[in-house]
């Protein structure tokens, strides 16, 4: 195993895990469906690419065409993926999640993820359009030789820096009032609401914080793949993590993490594995990979609906009801 | 002003694409209380069955009547065995959104082996070109416009005049007073889904059909548009899905007129967006043939 592997592969990860805490944020702790997530991570890739590209007139980027470019130096970059992410969380929340019953929102959230890779897709002036861009500078690139194992490693210390940092946030949230309130409003809305909580309110601030953590993750993604294009943030790239969060326990940051690491770092690894073996046909085994993703979903929806590392019962020494955890199986549902 | 008028020919067609699709899906929605995102691929795999048919000889308008099957079929199947088990478990409308978008992905990803990612097209994409004024429609046009129009006073009748329309009406007004009043409400729910998995399939092989070559990946495109009218005539309801594909197609064509061809789908979103910060229940709500789900 090379640096390069190890490099790969732990990058990939914490990528996957920053992605899955923002997610777990969203979906499993305020019961937010965002079927458009990956479009945040796309919008915090694109941010940080144009922020640290030079301009497109430049003589070795002349081959593409995009807005801005500003060559700012390393921690901008990855910050304003961050902004990016946040601010493109304002008007979609906006839009989805202040009137629409919570099924609505799922799907209007699918079609907006659909679009928006069908508008950067074909307008290409904007982001370079389906070819995607290319030639990402690396983060201190001018400060520390890129093809070194040192290099590697300063990439994998701040990815780690990073997600330390996501789980110190999210820990954070998950556990303080607001977090309470936060599981109130997913396990039942109405009565939190007749306790004085604002479930629009508390839904967009889960949304553009998840937006920023999102953008973060495409940032440091771009910055070591180099690349970006519309096909690398599809809408089925939103159901990945989903299955991660299921599998991993939703609700439960612990649980996100370890989803992170089963679902799409494993099957990243397993379909590098049996490609490099060569097992039937080229086609099949990425194929098979996205149905094993939709068993594993239902699979667990239907055996273990709480995953692997269920969520904390948040039962409180005295008190006279037990809390109800069961809102996706729908335990109260109409 | 020419221009227009032909867009408006084209407006007709694309309303009944759109309308054979939205009724199905939004019947779903409304009987059986399911939004089923898998609708898309369920109609782009009857389309590919068509195909396979029509490269053996058959004619398109034969081998649609078997991707009609196909789709009722399937549908059928991916309800008792995934959507069914996973209501009767109690699992809530957000969850049964995830089971349908992950048997969605699982079809897809079934049939990618199988079909290719090339795009295919069926053997009688082009026809006769008639004219009427500044209209210009080719006949396979013009026979899905009447296609459209016969399903849709079919629909209707089925809804209005029928035993069984009356009991699937029922049924999506409240499944247990209907139960108790003595429907058979399950076997009301596995007609719906052969019925509405019949349009799906039909509606698969006339949006392939209209569209000249089709992919695999045509399935997020199809989906979104059915989507878009049923949630535009308001979610449940037959008539407002109807009424959505006929605004949408009109201005979806419109649109490609002046505009870009390219941006179909994103004036469609468009309306979609307006429709939910202006009018989220849709504009038929509650005076539809079938109440709002819930």
């Amino acid at each position: 195993m090379n640096t390069y592997y190890a490099a790969n592969l732990l990058i990939f990860a914490g990528v996957d895990i920053i992605a899955c805490l923002a997610l777990n944020l969203q979906f499993g702790v305020s019961g937010i469906v965002n079927f458009s997530f990956i479009i945040f991570q796309a919008a915090g890739a694109y941010a940080a690419a144009i922020l640290s590209m030079p301009p497109d007139s430049a003589p070795d980027y002349s081959f593409q065409i995009y807005f801005g470019g500003y060559q700012l130096p390393f921690p901008i970059p990855w910050i304003g993926g961050a902004i990016a992410g946040g601010l493109l969380a304002l008007p979609v929340g906006l839009v989805v999640l202040r009137r629409l019953r919570a099924d609505y929102q799922a799907i209007a959230l699918l079609v907006t993820s659909i679009i928006a890779n069908t508008v950067i897709n074909n307008a290409r002036p904007l982001l370079n359009g389906a070819a995607g861009l290319a030639l990402v500078p690396q983060p201190l690139q001018d400060q520390v030789d890129t093809n070194t194992h040192a290099y590697q490693y300063l990439y994998i210390g701040l990815t780690a820096i990073c997600v330390a940092i996501i789980w110190f946030i999210s820990a954070r949230i998950v556990n303080s009032p607001y977090g309470r309130s936060l599981r109130a409003m997913r396990d039942n809305e109405l009565a939190a609401t007749a306790l004085g909580k604002n479930p629009s309110a508390l839904k967009m601030t889960m949304f553009i914080v998840g937006g920023a953590i999102a953008g973060l993750s495409g940032a440091i993604l771009v910055g070591f793949l180099q690349v970006w294009a519309p096909s690398t943030w599809l809408y089925p790239e939103t159901i990945i993590l989903f299955a991660a969060v299921i599998v991993g326990g939703r609700g439960n940051n612990v649980g996100a993490i370890l989803g992170a690491l089963l679902v799409p770092v494993g099957f990243e690894e397993v379909t590098r594995l049996l490609t490099r073996m060569n097992v039937g046909p080229p086609q099949l085994i990425p194929a098979l990979e996205w149905i094993c993703i939709g068993l594993f979903i239902l699979g667990f929806l239907w055996f273990r609906p709480r995953g692997v590392a269920p969520e904390p019962r948040h039962v409180f020494p005295g008190a006279p009801v037990t809390e109800d955890t069961h809102w996706v199986e729908g335990a109260h549902a109409s | 002003m020419s221009l227009l008028i032909a867009a408006f020919g084209f407006g007709l067609v694309s309303m009944s694409v759109i309308a054979l699709a939205a009724v199905g899906f939004t019947m779903q929605f409304g009987i059986t209380n399911m939004i089923n995102l898998a609708y898309g691929e369920v109609m782009i795999a009857s389309a590919y069955l068509a195909y396979y048919v029509n490269q053996a000889g058959v004619s398109i308008w034969i081998a649609m009547l078997g991707g009609a099957a196909f789709g009722a079929v399937f549908s059928f199947l991916i309800n008792r065995f995934v959507y069914a088990p996973f209501q009767r478990k109690g699992t809530a409308l957000l969850g049964m959104v995830i089971v349908s978008l992950a048997v969605s992905l699982m079809i897809a990803n079934g049939m990618l082996p199988i079909v290719g990612y090339f795009s295919v097209a069926y053997r009688e994409r082009f026809s006769h070109l008639l004219r009427i004024g500044a209209i210009a429609l080719t006949v396979n046009q013009i026979v899905i416009i009447v296609l459209a129009v016969a399903v849709m006073l079919a629909i209707h009748a089925l809804l209005r005049y029928t035993r069984l329309g009356k009991a699937m009406r029922a049924t999506a007004a409240n499944p247990t007073l209907a139960r108790n009043c003595g429907i058979p409400t399950q076997r009301v729910i596995d007609v719906v889904w052969l019925i509405t998995g019949g349009l799906c399939g039909l509606a698969g092989v006339v949006a392939a059909l209209d569209s000249d070559s089709f992919t695999i990946a045509s399935g997020a495109g199809f989906l979104i548009t059915a989507l878009a009218a049923a949630v535009l005539g308001g979610a449940g309801q037959p008539y407002g899905a109807m009424l959505g594909a006929v605004i949408i197609g009109l201005i979806t064509e419109l649109s490609a007129a002046v505009w870009a061809p390219d941006y179909k789908q994103v004036v469609a979103f468009g309306i979609l967006v307006l429709v939910m910060l202006l009018r989220p229940q849709g504009l038929l709500a509650k005076r539809g043939a079938l109440a709002a789900a819930g």
